[in-house]
């Protein structure tokens, strides 16, 4: 009995102390919020999306119609090189290649590569491509957000795929089925949820950065889709106008800040329902 | 009677580890022969000759032939996307693939070249009629083939194997997961299909054995025991260590 009750007991703390831990993650995310939403609030409205940035000392801030598309399109460019490569990569890692002593090599670069803090990679791009091309540009930084898209996908890809039972394959090349139709209509088919999410965390991570921007596809005020000179996208814009002493610029900063966190926030979500849904599936 | 495969003084190694010793007995067509032995003694290894599966693995190697109408498919220059589509394989553990019902019976279909709508339906119809899973399956053809039983998930498979309409199906321990009326089932459809393929049968299961194959190979530490036709195998074995075996009091 006295066993049974201590059991108990202990039961009861473990999960006192794991909703302790959660609703401390949950408070501060909410604290961020509502810190980022009720400094930004006189910026949020229908303009933010539709304006370019109002002069300062103005007491209209305007918008960042701009840094939106501009973010979206680097996000999107980097995803369209990062993606692809780093799902065929993580396939080649997980089948053709994983008896090969290469294929560690590559794995383990692609590791330390996730690795990297942000900045270098904003600065490698820097000396790759802005410098050689004579300024800041957007396929520089769209690259810079592909370099860090490439590892996490590879990562994901591989994992996921090497998780499909070698049963499933074995079935298949026992109908007469060629490797790359196995691969294609079975073991992608089997673990595609499961990159798929990785690929939406990745994209999440790389919507919220600002270091590798800074140095490659820089910022401004304007409306452009011009990717061979600087774009303006939001987390630049809010790393500088939020350093500038412009009340209205603080403002829009602001605004963006909680803009950006709600997106990322999205993607995050969406991301983990999709392997809620995975895991329930089974 | 016809051999539809004659195995030959075959020898298989993963590596350095001898797997087969000198293994020789026929295959006759549209018959069950069955495979026993001790676990570890090869039964497996030698089913996955039978359509080449060690290919997949470095390091595999074969001596010896197994003549199929003349040829040896052992031979390099052997095209295993032809072979493997005459020689259907069920597993051990059901392996459903990721898609609907249907989608499942028309794989192998498709990888033919089959792409006319009517056919394929055609098809799978008669490969789930012939399996005896039409009934069970035919309002759900569309749903996920990962929902149904364990039972009807292994009919599933060799229905998958049936609709491209292979020569020989090669069974491991196909029934040893399953409850006493699906593998009842299982082997009424074993019976059943002789009529149309020859069936290669690994089993652990003596009454299975007994009851579903008309030839039966021993096999111990690599190497072939004995081998007969099965009523001799369980009423006068020539070997004493066959005689053990069939009674359970070996291995
Ligand atoms: N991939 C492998 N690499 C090396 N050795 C292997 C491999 N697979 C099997 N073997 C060895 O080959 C021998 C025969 O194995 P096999 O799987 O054919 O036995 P089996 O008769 O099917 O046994 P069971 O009844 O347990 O399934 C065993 O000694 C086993 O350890
Ligand atoms: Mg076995």
């Amino acid at each position: 009995m006295n066993t049974l009750s201590n059991r108990k007991f202990i039961n009861f703390l473990a999960m006192a102390i794991s909703v302790l831990c959660a609703s401390v993650g949950l408070i501060l995310l909410v604290i961020i919020l509502y810190d980022v939403l009720s400094q930004g609030i006189d910026s949020i409205n229908f303009r933010l999306f539709t304006q370019d940035p109002a002069p300062p000392h103005l007491n209209d801030s305007g918008g960042l119609k701009g840094a939106f598309l501009g973010q979206g399109l680097l996000t999107l460019v980097a995803a369209v090189i990062g993606v692809p490569i780093g799902v065929l990569g993580g396939t080649y890692l997980a089948e053709y290649g994983r008896n090969a002593k290469f294929s560690k090599i590559i794995s383990n670069i692609s590791d330390l590569t996730a690795s990297i803090p942000s900045i270098v990679i904003g600065t490698f791009v820097y000396a790759i491509m802005v410098k050689p091309m004579g300024g800041f540009n957007g396929w520089a930084g769209a690259t810079a957000l592909a370099i860090i898209i490439l590892p996490v996908t590879l990562r994901t890809t591989q994992d996921m795929m090497s998780m499909v039972p070698w049963s499933l394959r074995e079935a298949a090349f026992a109908l007469g089925a060629p490797y790359y139709k196995v691969i294609v209509s079975i073991v992608w088919r089997a673990s595609m949820s499961g990159i798929f999410t990785g690929v939406l965390l990745a994209i999440a991570r790389v919507a919220g950065e600002t270091a590798p921007l800074l140095f490659t596809s820089f910022n401004h005020g304007f409306f452009t889709l011009n990717m061979q000179g600087a774009v303006p996208s939001l987390t630049v814009s809010i790393y500088q106008y939020a350093a500038s002493p412009y009340a209205n610029w603080v403002k829009l900063a602001w605004a963006a800040a909680f803009v950006v966190t709600v997106m990322v926030l999205i993607l995050n979500i969406i991301g983990r329902l999709f392997i809620r849904f995975k895991v329930k599936k089974g | 009677m016809e051999n539809l495969l004659m195995v030959q003084n075959l020898f298989f190694y993963y590596g350095d580890n001898e797997a087969l010793r000198d293994v020789t007995l026929p295959i006759r067509k549209n018959k069950i022969t069955a495979l026993i032995g001790p676990s570890g003694c090869g039964k497996t290894t030698l089913l996955r000759c039978f359509n080449r599966m060690h290919d997949l693995y470095p390091n595999n190697r074969y001596s010896g032939e197994i003549l199929m109408d003349g040829q040896n498919i052992l031979d390099k220059k052997v095209d295993l996307i032809r072979l493997r589509s005459s020689m259907g394989m069920v597993f051990q553990k059901p392996t459903p693939f990721p898609m609907s019902v249907f989608d499942n019976i028309a794989y192998g279909l498709k990888l033919k070249g089959v792409r006319n709508m009517n056919v394929l339906k055609e098809r799978v119809e008669k490969a789930l009629r012939d399996s005896a899973l039409w009934d069970e399956v035919k309002d759900r053809l569309n749903h996920n083939a990962g929902g149904l039983s364990g039972g009807q998930q292994q009919r599933l498979v060799i229905a998958r194997t049936l609709a491209v309409e292979p020569q020989v199906i090669l069974f491991d321990e196909s029934t040893s997961a399953l409850d006493p009326l699906s593998t009842q089932k299982i082997e009424d459809l074993m019976v059943e299909l002789k009529k149309e393929v020859t069936i290669v049968a690994v089993t652990h299961n003596m009454q299975q054995a007994a009851r579903i194959s008309d030839f039966t190979a021993l096999m111990y530490i690599g190497g072939l025991v004995e081998y007969d036709e099965t009523e001799a195998i369980f009423t006068r074995p020539k070997h004493a260590m066959t005689e053990q075996y069939v009674s359970g009091r070996f291995g």
